[in-house]
């Protein structure tokens, strides 16, 4: 395993994955926060006006350089291909109940590692959650639930995502007066934008070639064991993040006090828990769909459009937690988002007569 | 795709489409040369109702400023519960009430207070924000912290000394940032 390029390459995307996400913070962006799709999402979804949070408005360059990382790589080692048509409305909403779970728990399974390896101990109840969710996607596929096979072919309009992200990062250079920009608040900490979109990009294309994603990850660790670079990837990723923790004095080992955090560890539990049985059953964790969705996967870029309205809906309807503990609203959408779940598994699931 | 008359078609539509396009853009950006930004600044208009409202805060909660600065803070008190009373959503007046009682040598019904305002509005532990506070919370919690957690500690049945745990535990994480 370890004679293989795609060894290394993982665990270069992993290391640098985990000292960027503790490094952009240190440059700017929320604590804890350095890399957080679910977040980074929350906050685009609020500088384009889709909901009204002064607090969470900024176009994050990181998300743009994700997804277009993933397309200059694709395209440069002729990987691009566009695809889709497998029950896209399904993923629509599979997308907006990841983001929900994220929302829930503060944070996506990055970042779910990120606070982890920077001391917050609330986060052991997320992990529990991510591996229970992984496991349960699992068995369900074992069982035969499975999404439709996608279709290839130019009309499935995989390209449709990269455009709507280079007009994006139009939108971040020209500042069209619509956008909405927070002057306080997580959404007005930011690293530079030249650093921001560089790291995304460089983060984008190395995910893109490795397919390193954090439920991934654990998924093929289930499957395969000792045997897959994945879990090796996700151990130094959080080794380096630790470190990078540590060097930049961020790390502080506790319950309590710890940023964008709460104390209501079931909940935190059954947040990631719904993003982990989602994320296997879509093939992959918010990161990883941003990355598909560049590559031309129209189905992960409809997912990213859930993503989107989820995003915004959580800060409208107050469904996204906050250090004083989880809304009414939360716990009604993560029980929703496993009720919608359970439905899609015995619809979608293939029985041997 | 450049094959028959569609698809000239098409291709010529999408140029038109573009050089219109650009020239829509262009025109706009002569026109707006050395001219502010026209049509509705949602940015600026929120920042104008955002100082608005720490205007009005500041005029509603002033005479109550007035007497904790002169020192007659149970006057203050006074004021300010009836002012609670009738804006009983308003952050401002639990983080006065939190100022004063900490001025009164009364640090845990401080901590209670403060922790009535953040819930209701965070930009009081923003540094970017005017209405922040964060100084005198952050040296409130940075005094009052390992004195809370040794009383709980000595007295672990002791409920209302739990609840104050928990919430300079609260406010510790609020002022330790994060995204929210």
């Amino acid at each position: 395993m370890t004679r293989s390029i795609e060894f290394w390459m993982t665990m270069a995307t992993a290391l640098l994955l985990g000292t960027v996400g503790v490094l952009l913070s240190v440059w700017g962006n929320p604590e804890n926060s350095g890399i957080c799709v679910s977040c980074f999402i929350e906050n685009s979804a609020g500088a384009l006006g889709l909901h009204d949070n002064g607090n969470m408005q900024y176009l994050r360059p990181e998300l743009i350089g994700f997804l277009l990382g993933s397309t200059a790589s694709a395209l440069a080692f002729r990987d691009f291909r566009s695809r889709g048509g497998s029950a896209p409305l399904s993923r629509l909403f599979l997308g907006i109940f990841l983001i929900f779970g994220c929302a829930v728990f503060i944070g996506c399974p990055i970042k779910l590692f990120l606070r982890l390896s920077a001391g917050d101990l609330t986060a052991v109840a997320g992990v529990a959650g991510l591996l229970g969710g992984v496991w349960l996607g699992l068995r369900g596929l074992a069982n035969g639930v499975e999404l439709v096979k996608p279709s290839q072919g130019n009309a499935s309009g995989g390209h449709l995502i990269p455009v709507l992200f280079v007009v994006l990062l139009i939108f971040l250079f020209m500042r069209p007066e619509f956008l909405l920009f927070s002057v306080k608040g997580g959404g007005a900490q930011y690293a530079p934008l030249s650093v921001a979109l560089a790291a995304g990009v460089a983060l984008g294309a190395l995910a893109q070639r490795t397919r390193f994603c954090i439920t991934g990850s654990i998924r093929n660790t289930f499957l395969m064991g000792l045997r897959t670079p994945a879990l090796w990837g996700l151990l130094v990723f959080v080794v380096a993040a630790a470190v990078s923790s540590m060097v930049s004095g961020r790390f502080n080992l506790s319950l309590y006090g710890q940023p964008g955090a709460h104390l209501e560890h079931v909940w935190s539990f059954l947040g990631m828990g719904l993003v982990g049985w989602i994320s296997v059953l879509i093939g992959g964790c918010p990161f990883r769909q941003l990355i598909k969705a560049g590559e031309g996967d129209a189905d992960a870029g409809l997912v990213v459009i859930g993503m989107f309205i989820g995003g915004a809906l959580s800060q409208s309807w107050g469904i996204a937690a906050t250090a004083a503990g989880v809304s009414l609203y939360g716990k009604v959408a993560i029980l929703l988002g496993f009720a919608f779940v359970a439905c899609g598994s015995l619809l979608y699931r293939e029985r041997s007569r | 795709m450049f094959r028959d008359f569609f698809d000239k078609s098409c291709w010529g539509l999408l140029a038109v489409a573009l050089t219109a396009l650009l020239a829509v853009l262009l025109v706009d950006a002569a026109n707006r040369d050395g001219k502010s930004a026209r049509g509705s600044n949602k940015a600026m208009e929120r920042e104008m109702a955002y100082h608005a409202r720490v205007e009005l805060i500041n005029k509603l909660y002033g005479p109550v400023e007035v007497l904790r600065t002169a020192g007659r803070n149970q006057e203050a008190l006074l004021k300010l519960d009836e002012l609670n009373r009738r804006y009983p959503g308003e952050a401002h007046g639990h983080i006065l009430q939190g100022l004063i009682l900490q001025d009164m040598g009364a640090p845990d019904e401080a901590i209670a207070s403060f922790v009535e305002g953040i819930k209701l509005n965070g930009d009081y532990v923003d540094d970017k924000s005017p209405l922040s506070r964060r100084r005198e919370i952050q040296g409130l919690v940075d005094i009052r912290s390992k004195d809370v957690s040794a009383r709980v500690a000595a007295n672990p049945d002791n409920r209302t000394l739990a609840g104050l745990l928990q919430k300079t535990n609260y406010l510790k994480s609020r002022l330790a940032g994060g995204c929210e």
